[in-house]
């Protein structure tokens, strides 16, 4: 292989598979670098199915949903780098990894950064008490149980309900575990809706909302936990905390980009997403850098993943051919209800404009409204919206004439 | 039957230290430990500060100890090839605090402490970014350093094993006889016999004494609780910062390891039994004191949440040699434990010299540090792929550790680690995912190399397991 391309994407998960193929079908040379030893990602581990409903309409597997877009690959130049972990980027893109093979150093004019998300750690929510064997993260878990063929515990109890726990609780009831319950300390799950009625509710998982573990006990392994309602300020009711018995705790308590080398290199961080500040083409404060999948923001859904990295693939190929318009920039703010939204910045053109965010709570009836100078360009009203489901918000550039806030208005009557 | 010189009981910083200065002079030892690894008492979980000297109390073991202590490690970190990092530390304290930190001075040049120096807000701002407004003086001690505690015994006990010490771990001794030529020691299973006897046990220094038929010697717990940051927020304190002291500890202080994080704590929480949980009051207690001290902190970025016990007797340090049964005894090393104990070691071995032990010139064999990928050059790091492609294989993303590293140091290792006991070696789970991507892995490397089933593997000791088949049903199914 050489070691001169136009661009590379790190990261060999749903993101960078997208974003190479539609970046190579600008005749462009492109190599993906994957640390794993195969690609696909957290898409291998995820053997349930739901995947694909929305871009492949039809329902896959993770392994599945991969495998298309590896098959993809076959007709294309892509260079594949396997086993090969991204130490470092220079300025001016030279990209230094490292395999069993050695070092090597890979030159480029334009980087997509598809790195993923990874798990908080248990310190992330304070846990409490002891800190004994049967503590595992439900990323871990499910690398466990559904590639190394192993068991994790007999009596779990799942902390929040993200849905690789939802996810996993049914996984290991499958296998013959006593799954105790979900204790999310939030008023609302954080998984999807689909999750908890084909995960728990199917299986008769018990999902305890503002309830959450103050507690862990056990010296070598876990004995048990103790959990209490959480009030309204967030503090814990301990005087009703009550004991559980168990020998497992699964933690499902959030993801986060994984945003090492976007900060090595200085990128403008988001506090919000924990991912890069990016404008509408998803290009970071680094002019020729780009960021996508849960690396910039973590996804619920991987056909949402798909989608956004196509647009950083063409949007990277593009920025290399010098045909990328960045000229009058306006901003994206976000008003009432929103948690975050993406992009920052988008330019006066005619294209299309997608916009993603997530709510701060759940909205019952309510109107997403985009308003540029206090005009306002789109309103859309929704029967629900989740904080745990990415939202997203399709507008014609045409109409607008400056800077766009988004917010969520309730309607009060009902 | 094995015969040794001196049998050390207790195998924490102050057993390694006895254990590594023994053994250079030429005495054959034991070092023995009822854990599954060396270091898993109070010597795994402090603050990592070898303190100047300036906080113990005039004319106490602890001040003699620490000042000496401090002088000597420099040159044993460079023995053993342990970072140690020669920041100096600071109390600060509010526009009130002058009068305290100058008893602390005082105090300071009375042990024998040099360089210290307090500095107003502009000499404090030098040296800091982050501290809150509040803050008017500091004293400043530049000998304070900060080391890896349980890096540093690993490496203490490495380099004596390497010297022609011997270690017995899992030994749960439950007899001590005198006999005519020196102890018979057993634990029903391997006996052995040795002419000296060196308690360092700690909590378990009772365990010991009435085998020997001491008298108990009073114990008090003090759990000190801490919070571990993201190496994103290495920074925060350059040095150990630590507020005005009180009557029962050095207070929450602010600090860097030698690895890159920032940690928050200890807390001094009086405490019954022996244990080592964390508690939300104690969290809660660090939050609030931090606060007054140092600003910039984002709670946010907390990665872990630990606890260590401090055992007191008394206010000094308990040191005794009983000359008549060949029975040292090293009680009541609370703080500053990890800075004395070069000192305590030394004075072990001299007084046991003086009884009689014959000192022997040995063939030193020095201890090579475990390869860290991160500390070699390019050019070093691709020569070392091209020997061995483990070297070039990433187990741990956080802390880029890689399968080469991995089995240097369970090939090293003369006993079975456990995950926990590789973490502590390497870092590896240890970074800000705290394993969530590597530790399956981890398990199947460790799982290949002792050539045993995933479910083998402990986290800590045997009782400690992580995994089970997947058709039992579980790992206590019954
Ligand atoms: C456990 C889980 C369950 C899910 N379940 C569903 C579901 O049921 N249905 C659904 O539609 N969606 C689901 N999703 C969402 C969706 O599948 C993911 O969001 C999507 O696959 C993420 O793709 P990605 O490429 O951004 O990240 P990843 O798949 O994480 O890929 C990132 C890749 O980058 C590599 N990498 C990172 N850093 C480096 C570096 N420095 N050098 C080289 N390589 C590097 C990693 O090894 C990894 O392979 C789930 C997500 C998770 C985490
Ligand atoms: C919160 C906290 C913060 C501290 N900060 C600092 C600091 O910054 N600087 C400083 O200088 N000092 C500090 N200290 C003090 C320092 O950590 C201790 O003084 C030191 O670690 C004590 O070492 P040790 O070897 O005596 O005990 P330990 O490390 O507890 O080792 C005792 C060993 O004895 C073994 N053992 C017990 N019973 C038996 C038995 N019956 N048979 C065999 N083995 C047995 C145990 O398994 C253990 O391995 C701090 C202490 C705490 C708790």
């Amino acid at each position: 292989m050489q070691n001169n391309y136009d661009i590379v994407v790190i990261g060999g998960g749903s993101a960078g598979l997208a974003s190479a193929i539609k970046a190579s079908k600008y005749g462009l040379k492109v190599a993906i670098i994957e640390r794993d030893n195969k690609l696909g990602g957290i898409l291998n581990q995820c053997i349930h199915n739901g995947f694909g409903l929305s871009y492949f309409k039809q329902e896959l597997t993770g392994p599945e949903y991969a495998n298309k877009f590896i098959q993809m690959l076959d007709g294309t130049n892509i260079d594949v780098y396997l086993n090969t972990t991204v130490l470092e980027i220079k300025k001016h893109f030279e990209i230094l990894t490292i395999s069993p093979k050695g070092l090597e150093k890979i030159v480029c004019k334009g980087i997509v950064l598809a790195t993923g998300c990874r798990e908080r750690p248990s310190g992330a929510i304070n846990l409490c008490g002891s800190r004994p064997a049967g503590i595992i993260s439900a990323g871990s878990a499910q690398k466990i149980v559904n590639l190394q063929g192993k068991m994790i515990g007999k009596d779990i109890v799942i902390v929040g309900s993200g849905d690789i726990g939802l996810i996993m609780a049914r996984r290991l009831r499958f296998e013959g575990a006593n799954v105790i319950g979900v204790y999310e300390i939030m008023p609302y799950p954080s998984g999807l809706k689909r999750n908890i009625v084909q995960c728990l509710d199917d299986y008769n998982i018990p999902l305890h909302l503002s309830k959450t573990v103050v507690e862990v006990v056990g010296k070598d392994r876990v004995k048990g936990v103790f959990v209490a309602p959480v009030k309204n300020d967030f503090s814990f009711d301990l005087d009703k905390r009550e004991f559980i018995k168990c020998d497992t705790i699964v933690l499902s308590i959030g993801l986060t980009p994984s945003n090492e080398l976007a900060n090595q290199l200085g990128l403008k961080q988001n506090p919000l997403t924990n991912g890069c500040v990016v404008d509408e083409y998803l290009q970071t404060s680094t002019s020729g850098i780009f960021s996508c999948g849960n690396g910039l923001h973590v996804h619920d859904i991987v056909d949402n993943v798909t989608r956004e990295s196509e647009r950083a693939g063409e949007n990277c190929a593009k920025y290399v051919l010098g045909q990328l318009n960045t000229t009058t920039p306006h901003s994206v703010y976000f008003g009432d209800g929103l948690r975050y939204v993406n992009p920052s910045v988008f330019y006066e053109g005619d294209e299309i404009l997608t916009i993603n965010f997530r709510s701060s709570k759940i909205y019952k009836n309510a109107d997403i409204i985009v308003k540029s100078k206090d005009k306002e360009i789109r309103k859309i009203n929704k029967k629900i919206i989740l904080p745990a489901e990415m939202e997203s918000v399709i507008i014609s550039k045409k109409d607008i004439v400056g800077d766009l806030i988004v917010t969520i208005k309730e309607h009060k009557d009902e | 039957m094995q015969k040794y010189d001196v049998a050390i009981f207790g195998a924490g910083i102050v057993g390694a230290f006895i254990f590594d200065t023994l053994t250079l002079k030429g005495l054959k030892c034991v070092l023995i430990d009822k854990g599954e690894d060396v270091c898993l008492g109070a010597s795994k979980a402090n603050s990592g500060i070898i303190h100047a000297g300036y906080d113990c109390a005039r004319d106490t073991l602890k001040a003699k100890f620490n000042v000496l202590g401090n002088k000597m490690y420099p040159e044993i970190a460079k023995r053993l090839g342990e970072p140690i990092g020669e920041c100096g530390s600071l109390v600060v304290g509010d526009k009130d605090s002058l009068l305290i930190l100058t008893e602390l001075l005082n105090r300071g040049m009375y042990n024998g402490v040099k360089n210290l120096e307090i500095l107003d807000r502009s000499g404090l701002e030098k040296l800091e970014k982050n501290l809150n407004k509040n803050i008017a003086y500091g004293l400043y001690a530049k000998d304070a350093k900060i080391i890896s505690p349980y890096h540093f015994t690993i490496a203490l006990v490495e380099e004596s094993l390497l010297n022609g010490g011997e270690i017995k771990l899992n030994y749960n001794v439950n007899s001590i006889q005198r006999q005519n030529d020196g102890y018979l020691i057993s634990d029903g299973k391997e006996n052995f016999m040795a002419n000296y006897i060196v308690n360092a046990c700690a909590e378990g220094v009772n365990e010991i004494g009435s085998l020997v038929g001491e008298p108990a010697i009073p114990l008090t717990y003090t759990k000190g609780e801490y919070v571990l940051l993201d190496k994103d927020e290495f920074g925060l304190a350059c040095r150990p910062i630590f507020p005005t002291p009180t009557k029962n500890s050095k207070g929450i202080l602010a600090c860097p390891t030698v690895n890159g994080n920032t940690f928050f704590g200890p807390t001094a929480e009086d405490i019954k039994e022996y244990e080592t949980s964390v508690t939300l009051s104690g969290i809660n207690k660090i939050k609030t004191s931090i606060l007054k001290m140092i600003d910039n902190v984002n709670f946010k970025r907390i990665i872990k949440l630990y606890a260590g016990v401090r055992v007191k007797t008394g206010d000094d340090f308990y040191i005794n040699f009983n000359e008549n049964k060949n029975y040292f005894v090293i009680a009541g090393i609370c703080s500053p434990g990890l800075s004395a104990a070069p000192a305590i070691a030394e004075y072990v071995a001299n007084s046991l010299i003086e009884k009689g032990l014959q000192v022997k010139a040995i063939k030193f064999t020095p201890r090579r540090p475990y390869t860290n990928i991160l500390k070699l050059s390019n050019q070093e790091l691709s020569n070392l792929i091209k020997k061995d492609k483990n070297y070039g294989d990433i187990v741990c993303n956080c802390e880029k550790v890689t399968k080469g590293e991995i089995l240097e140091v369970l090939n090293r290792t003369p006993f079975k680690l456990t995950t926990d006991g590789i973490k502590r070696r390497l870092r590896v789970t240890m970074g800000r995912c705290q394993g969530s991507f590597c530790y399956p892995r981890l398990i199947k490397i460790m799982a290949d190399y002792y050539n045993c089933d995933e479910k083998e593997i402990c986290f800590r000791g045997k009782e400690s397991l992580i995994v089970c088949d997947i058709k039992e049903g579980g790992i206590y199914a019954e």
